[in-house]
């Protein structure tokens, strides 16, 4: 049971970091883009993401209830010692959900506009690089468990371990990430000229991720942050990264020759092998503090609630799984032929 | 205050904003349906309209829900990690199928809105009907978390230790059937009678009376079958509590001796140090009849109970009486609507619209009285005579921040998303049909 259990811990993880990301990413590319590319994004995203962005973000919700009901231990940890980006990362998700709705169902279009558009770039922005920097506290070191809080600073404990370079340098790559695989996405979304705008811009935000990537890598290796060290002496880590690495040739192949599907295959499995490389070498101990590494099962639920929790989640799979498959399929694939005009009134 | 009053005080905030915006998204999808169905059924335009002026109220009102939802999961964490810690896995089973229930609300929603012209016109339908009932089910699974908390069950404490969990008893707590019960028709009657308000104060103005009264019929109709059930139902809790916590229940009623044949307060100004109620009305005998069926019954009275354990009675006591007075009043509201469908020409006086534009936030004021009842009469508990809420709250210092940013950030909201509603009315006042 408690593999079941697991299984859907990753499985939420793993869909929240590609779809809420791609939801991101999609903020993202509209934040740098040049003008008239902005207008093509907007447009866009709102009727490619518009039917499932709510959906991607249960993803977290989903997650943040298996941690407290499976690992409570874990969560404990987490939600005390990472309540300032948590608090951030909120708001990055408030304001950036309530921008785009005010955007797309304001019924009056006027300059308000201008104001819900950059609310919900800019915090398209923000939100990933909180909680890349999250994840990053979480696997960087810093983090001082104590019942002593007289004897630290209020520095020392709370900020510090997710304010530094190396949280930093997660939070980007994570951004740059979800800008890639929003570009890479909607390459198959449109035509003529937005595709062409797609294509060049995925192209671009892979070789960003890959740079940011190394960098995060050598940055790590050099000021040996110990996750990192045991991520680059993993042989299945390894293994992965080599993998993933091989797969950008036809990557780059097929968004060169913007094919929708394969881009888009390829983009995820790319990006579930580098979080499967990162993961692996670490599981279960997915928390490293500077004294020690703590696990993700430790104070795990008692078994009643496992098989209960499993149990829950089976038959909440069986019901949303196949409606959400519907929901996607039933709008993807309708073509973008209609006007613009069309698509501003819901 | 402590860095734990400014949590308590963060998390009521927090809570009491989210309660409007979810009663919404849970009760709109219904009028919305409705209005549906008779457009599908009668082609009269008007009702489209309707219906598409309701569905972007539900898309602005379920996105704030939600994310004033994900804040909260979030934060039952942040303020409360000890609470959480030993409560999360014995109340999982809600949450978890309330997680399920989200999915299925947000799936059907983007079906709904997304779907005109491109569904098959009954399953498009459908789909709202969905969403309403996906709503439903996860405001009732919630209550039955909070029940938890006021009747803790399915578990052994001992020694400081849970153990012997059982997720489903815990799950069908004591609480969680008068409570959920009492939540579902709260959240009918305040968001019917809000936007039965706003409708009618259209029509008080004269704005498209036609295409308001249609409306504000939908609404009240909800409103006005739950407003009389609701006193019914709120009978059903008062007994409950008379068993299950009787603390809050005399704190409700500022009854300090314990007596047989007890009276009931109305009114009064509750002196906490004193322990007396001053210029009250005294109903004999009708709390103990209220509380036990009977009016020679005995109801324990504060100073019968450990003095460490006494909730804030004038906070408790007064929220109390604005809700069942209000409850009275929405309640005699209802009939009198029922009786106004028999007189037609009551219906053209300017002052039977305005009397329902003044119900307009009732409702409302109302289910905040009422949720303060419950939450802070359950003091100083966290989880009922288990655990103490001062020992649930985060080592982390400075809450006091993180309360006014949260009032700053959701006031904002509040305000910008009512003047979005004020837009969307004047767009619908101003197309011509
Ligand atoms: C529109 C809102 C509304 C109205 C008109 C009423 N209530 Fe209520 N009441 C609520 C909205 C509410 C609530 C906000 O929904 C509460 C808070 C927790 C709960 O389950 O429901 C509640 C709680 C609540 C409780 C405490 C339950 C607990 O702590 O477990 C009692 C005893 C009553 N109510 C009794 C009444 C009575 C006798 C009413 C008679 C008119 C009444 N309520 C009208
Ligand atoms: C949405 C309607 C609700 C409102 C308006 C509400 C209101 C409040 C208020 C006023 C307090 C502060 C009490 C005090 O400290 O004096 C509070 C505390 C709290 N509530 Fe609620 N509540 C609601 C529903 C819930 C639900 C469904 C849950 C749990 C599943 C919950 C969990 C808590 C917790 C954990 C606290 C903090 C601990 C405490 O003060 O006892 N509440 N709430
Ligand atoms: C009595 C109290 C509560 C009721 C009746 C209630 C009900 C609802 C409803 C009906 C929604 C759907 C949103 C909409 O349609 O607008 C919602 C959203 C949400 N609620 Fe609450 N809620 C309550 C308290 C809480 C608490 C205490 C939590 C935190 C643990 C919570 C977490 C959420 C979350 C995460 C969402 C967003 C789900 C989504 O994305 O659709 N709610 N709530």
């Amino acid at each position: 049971m408690l593999y079941i259990v697991l299984f859907f811990t990753f499985f939420s993880f793993f869909l929240y970091v590609l779809l809420g990301g791609a939801d991101f990413g999609a903020g993202i590319i509209e934040l740098f883009a040049s003008p008239k590319d902005k207008e093509t994004a907007r447009n866009i995203s709102y009727r490619v993401l518009g039917p499932v962005w709510e959906v991607n973000h249960i993803w977290l919700i989903i997650l943040i209830v298996i941690l407290w009901v499976a690992f409570p231990g874990y969560f404990n940890v987490i939600m005390i010692y990472l309540h300032l980006p948590f608090v951030l990362i909120l708001l990055g998700i408030t304001l950036r959900g309530v921008a785009f709705i005010f955007r797309h169902y304001d019924a009056v279009v006027d300059r308000s506009q201008v104001l819900y558009n950059w609310m919900f770039r800019i915090s398209s922005f923000i939100t990933p690089i909180f909680l890349g920097m999250s994840f990053g506290a979480l696997i960087g070191g810093e983090i001082i468990i104590t019942e002593d809080y007289a004897g630290y600073s209020f520095f020392e404990i709370f900020i510090d371990p997710w304010l530094n370079y190396f949280t930093l340098l997660v939070g980007l790559f994570y951004a740059t990430l979800c800008a890639f695989m929003a570009s890479t996405l909607l390459i198959g979304e449109t035509q003529g000229e937005a595709r062409k705008m797609f294509s060049r811009k995925s192209a671009n935000y892979t070789l960003l991720l890959v740079i940011i990537g190394l960098i995060l890598v050598a940055y790590g290796y050099f000021t040996e942050v110990e996750f990192i060290l045991d991520f680059i002496t993993n042989p299945v880590s390894i293994g992965a990264i080599v993998l993933s690495a091989i797969l950008l040739i036809p990557l780059w192949k097929s968004i060169r020759k913007q094919n929708r599907i394969w881009s888009r295959w390829l983009a995820g499995i790319q990006v579930v092998l580098v979080l499967f490389a990162a993961i692996y070498a670490h599981f279960p101990y997915i928390i490293i503090t500077s004294e020690k590494e703590l696990s993700l099962l430790e104070g795990v639920a008692p078994d009643e609630v496992i098989s209960n929790l499993a149990i829950m989640l089976i038959i909440g799979g069986a019901v949303i799984l196949p409606g959400l498959f519907h929901l996607m399929r039933s709008f993807n694939m309708i073509k973008i032929l209609e006007k613009e005009k069309e698509e501003m009134k819901p | 205050m402590e860095n734990v009053d400014f949590a308590r005080l963060q998390m009521a905030f927090t809570l009491g904003f989210h309660i409007i915006f979810a009663c919404i998204g849970m009760v709109m999808p219904f009028f919305m349906v409705v209005s549906h169905k008779k457009w599908l059924n009668t082609r009269n335009p008007l009702y489209l309209e309707l219906t598409k002026a309701w569905q972007k109220g539900v898309a602005i009102f379920f996105v704030t829900g939600a994310v004033s939802g994900t804040a909260l999961s979030f934060e039952l964490g942040m303020l409360w990690p000890e609470f959480m810690k030993h409560a999360g896995p014995i109340i999982g089973m809600p949450f978890s199928l309330e997680g399920a229930a989200f999915f299925v609300e947000a799936i059907a929603l983007g079906f709904y809105l997304y779907g005109w012209d491109k569904l098959p016109e009954k399953f498009h339908w459908f789909t709202g009907i969905i969403i309403g009932l996906s709503g439903v089910a996860s405001g009732i699974l919630v209550v039955s978390a909070n029940g938890w908390m006021n009747a803790p069950s399915g578990f052994d404490y001992i020694n400081g230790e849970f153990t012997n969990i059982d997720p489903v008893q815990a799950f069908l707590n004591p609480a969680w059937f008068t409570q959920a019960l009492h939540m579902t028709l709260a959240a009918f009657v305040a968001t019917s009678f809000a936007v039965a308000g706003v409708h009618a104060y259209q029509i008080y103005k004269g704005r498209r009376i036609e295409l308001h009264k249609k409306a504000f019929k939908i609404a009240i109709v909800f409103g006005a079958v739950a407003a009389i059930l609701q006193p019914i139902s709120g009978d059903l809790s008062a007994k409950d509590i008379a068993k299950r916590q009787p603390v809050k229940l005399a704190a409700m009623e500022a009854h300090y001796e314990t007596q047989k044949g007890a009276p009931l307060f109305i009114g009064g100004i509750v002196n906490e140090k004193e322990k007396e109620v001053n210029y009250k009305i005294e109903i004999p005998g009708a709390l103990s009849f209220l509380a036990f069926g009977d009016f020679d019954a005995e109801v324990k009275g504060l100073n019968a109970f450990p003095q460490d354990e006494l909730p804030p009675v004038a906070i408790v006591h007064y929220a109390f009486q604005i809700m069942v007075g209000l409850g009275t009043l929405l309640m005699l509201s209802g009939l009198f609507y029922f009786l106004s469908t028999r007189k037609k020409h009551w219906q053209s006086k300017k002052k039977y619209w305005l009397f329902f534009t003044f119900l307009a936030p009732l409702g409302f004021i109302a289910l905040e009285a009422g949720w303060v009842v419950t939450e802070v009469g359950r003091q100083p508990w966290i989880i009922h005579k288990i655990m103490r809420t001062k020992d649930a709250v985060t080592p982390m210092p400075g809450m006091e921040f993180s309360f006014y940013m949260y009032v700053l950030v959701y006031v904002t909201l509040a305000i910008t998303v009512t003047w979005l509603m004020r837009r969307q009315i004047k767009v619908l006042n101003a197309s011509k049909y």
